[in-house]
């Protein structure tokens, strides 16, 4: 105890008289490490985040009504929807139809028939204009143009990348409509049917599978597709504000429906690829902080190494005098751990109070994903703790080294 | 003065021997001393002639390569570095040739931390230290650091860092070999005082003679032996 007391007292000590510029120097370096250690997981991490934040706002909802594995479509789609208009935790909904549509540009100005048409296939949805919008805001998606309107026939959106002046050229395998503005027509072919449209506006989402689609109102894509019933392909339900996807989705497979669809929350459907890309990414930037664990270990143990050497003849003379070398190793350790803790407590204070925050009003504009700052609470103590460790063994290192050394050699300054 | 005095260090046949093959020398060749209880001791003699290492050896701050020594009762061959240091902390007092304080550390907590070291609380070792401060002579300086002392007053502040807990014996090898003569004179009353008033035992390397004049006894020394003893005052 009474060692600790003494360890300490020479710790703090030994920071304060440092000089001013030397402190904030290593403190520096400790909050670069500790950003770096969360920082660069944090924006792999979250743009991956950011991407499935898309999804979940622009495509999926909170959770996602699809077809049965060996079925086409909903089963009785009207009924499953009068289950849903009675469930209080659910805000809104929006039923899909889907067809895989031909969609053919600039028929007007093709000079002869040896010349390629302008086509492209894709996917056509039908929507209620209005219940699209209130689950996933789809008319602030136009960039070009203007939102469907219910009561207007033969408009269609067009999503941003079927489009050759988005996708600039990386789509060539794919093909794309050329030089389309709103108020041009397209002709749309599901099938054996035929019809000409005007494009009423140009959508674009951060969620690739919207840009890629074709969006008409619902009766229209029945009528296209020689629909008969009301039975829908999807539907994507959006949950009051802090309400558990899991807990509606249970109540939703208890009251039989599961018999109906596959019932998914947002997180179940997520594209696999997009849960490996988020782990190894996640691996990847650990990875790279430790990297900058290993320098900071490194810069604090000659910073150390160095400080206890030059102080090698008082140490010496604290044994001589009786001062146990526990007390001397505890001082330097007690150093770099006030080191190691507030360069962590500014990078924690920089991550949190600054960069996540900034990075939530500002994502950054990746092609696919608002990319924001991912620092969880548990991830950044792991991190946090490692860091500290590992800090206190590059200070006890050389402190041991030199402390454990001959006391009298010490004294004398002898080798 | 007539009352029985007991031996604090018996040293037998103390050798010290540094290098090996052809760099072999033997520094101490065989010292037999002893020092009594309340006994103020000088060591002269040529530079180089073996004084501090047979300081070192006294101290506990070496391992002598033969002899045996006895201190306060207790044999320190038997001792292993730590309890060789729990043995200085406890029963020796050190004022080294240049002012030896740490330099981190203001005079109080200078003083200070030898007393936490023996288990003083905190408060505690804080008065005492004060005391020892004010004791000797510095009573205004308790917070100052080492930087903001002069020569002398460091090596006053040394004094009270070896005596504050009350050792058994007090060693100062050369005390004033860095201080101008006014602050060397201030340093050797200091610790002659500490004979002449508490009885404290001391063993003290000076160089100059004037120095040793309140002694009990002056050991010459030379090329690594005692050569002459001198009593100026009978124990
Ligand atoms: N570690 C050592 N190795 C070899 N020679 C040493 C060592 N320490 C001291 N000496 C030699 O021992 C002799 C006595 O040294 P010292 O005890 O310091 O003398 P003094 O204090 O009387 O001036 C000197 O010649 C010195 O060079
Ligand atoms: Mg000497």
């Amino acid at each position: 105890m009474n060692i600790f007391r003494i360890g300490l007292l020479l710790g703090i000590r030994q920071i304060q008289r440092a000089s001013i510029w030397t402190n904030i120097l290593i403190v520096f370096v400790m909050a670069l490490t500790f950003l770096n250690l969360i920082a660069v997981s944090g924006i792999l991490v979250g743009l991956i985040v950011g991407s499935e934040r898309a999804l979940q706002e622009k495509s999926l909802g909170d959770i996602i009504v699809t077809t049965k594995d060996n079925e086409t479509t909903i089963i009785d789609t009207p009924a499953f929807t009068r289950v849903l208009d009675s469930i209080p935790e659910i805000q809104d909904y929006t039923v899909r139809f889907k067809e895989g549509a031909q969609v053919e540009a600039n028929y007007k100005t093709r000079r002869d028939l040896s010349q390629d048409k302008n086509v492209i296939s894709g996917s056509i949805v039908g929507i209620d204009p209005i219940k699209e919008d209130a689950v996933t805001g789809l008319s602030t998606t136009v960039v070009e143009g203007e939102y469907l309107d219910t009561s207007e026939d033969g408009y269609l959106l067009l999503g941003a990348l079927t489009l050759d002046r988005y996708t600039a050229g990386f789509a060539d395998i794919t093909g794309s409509l050329e030089n389309i503005y709103p108020g041009d027509t397209v002709r749309v072919t599901i099938g054996q049917n035929t019809k000409e449209f005007f494009v009423k506006g140009i959508i674009n989402a951060k969620a690739g599978e919207v840009s890629r689609s074709i969006y008409i109102p619902e009766r229209e894509l029945r009528r296209l597709g020689n629909r008969v019933t009301q039975d829908a392909e999807e539907i994507a339900i959006r949950l009051q504000a802090n309400t558990d996807a899991t807990m509606v989705k249970n109540a939703l497979i208890n009251s039989g429906l599961a018999e109906q669809a596959k019932i998914r929350t947002f997180n179940e459907a997520l594209p696999k690829f997009l849960v490996d890309i988020k782990n190894t990414f996640n691996v990847l930037g650990t990875f790279i902080g430790s990297i900058g664990i290993i320098v900071a270990s490194i810069t604090i143990f000659i910073i150390i190494f160095i400080n206890a050497l030059a102080r090698r003849r008082f140490i010496g003379i604290l044994k001589g005098i009786g001062i146990d070398r526990t007390a001397i190793e505890i001082a330097y350790v007690i150093q770099a751990g006030v080191y190691a803790l507030a360069g962590s407590l500014i990078g924690v204070v920089i991550t949190y109070a600054i960069l996540i925050p900034y990075f939530d009003a500002n994502p950054i504009n990746f092609p696919f994903s608002d990319g924001i700052l991912v620092a969880e609470p548990i991830g950044t103590l792991v991190r946090f703790i490692t860091l500290f460790i590992i800090t206190l063994l590059a200070g006890y290192i050389p402190a041991w080294m030199i402390a454990r050394g001959n006391t009298l050699n010490a004294i004398l300054g002898r080798k | 003065m007539s009352q029985t005095s007991t031996p604090i260090i018996t040293a037998v046949g103390i050798t010290k021997s540094f290098g090996s093959g052809d760099l072999f020398t033997t520094i101490l060749k065989g010292i037999d001393v002893t020092i009594m209880q309340g006994e103020f001791v000088a060591i002269m003699g040529k530079s180089g002639a073996g004084k501090s290492t047979l300081m070192y050896q006294l101290s506990v701050l070496d391992e002598p390569t033969s002899g045996t020594l006895t201190i306060a009762g207790e044999s320190i061959e038997r001792k292993n570095e730590q309890e060789r240091t729990q043995f200085r902390l406890q029963t020796l007092g050190y004022v080294f040739q240049d002012y030896a304080l740490v330099p981190d550390l203001n005079a109080e907590e200078n003083v200070m931390i030898p007393l936490v070291m023996r288990g003083m609380n905190w408060t505690e070792a804080k008065t005492v230290a004060q005391a020892a401060i004010a004791a000797v002579g510095l009573p205004t300086k308790y917070k100052n650091l080492p930087s903001e002392l002069s020569g002398g007053e460091q090596q006053r502040i040394a004094v009270a860092r070896a005596v504050a807990g009350k050792p058994k014996i007090l060693f100062a090898d050369e005390p004033t070999a860095n201080l101008d003569s006014f602050s060397s004179q201030q340093v050797i009353d200091l610790i002659t005082s500490l004979n002449r008033d508490f009885g404290q035992t001391i063993v003290m390397v000076t160089h100059e003679r004037e120095y040793a004049l309140g002694c009990n006894r002056i050991i010459h020394m030379e090329d690594g032996l005692i050569i002459r003893e001198e009593i100026l005052k009978p124990m």
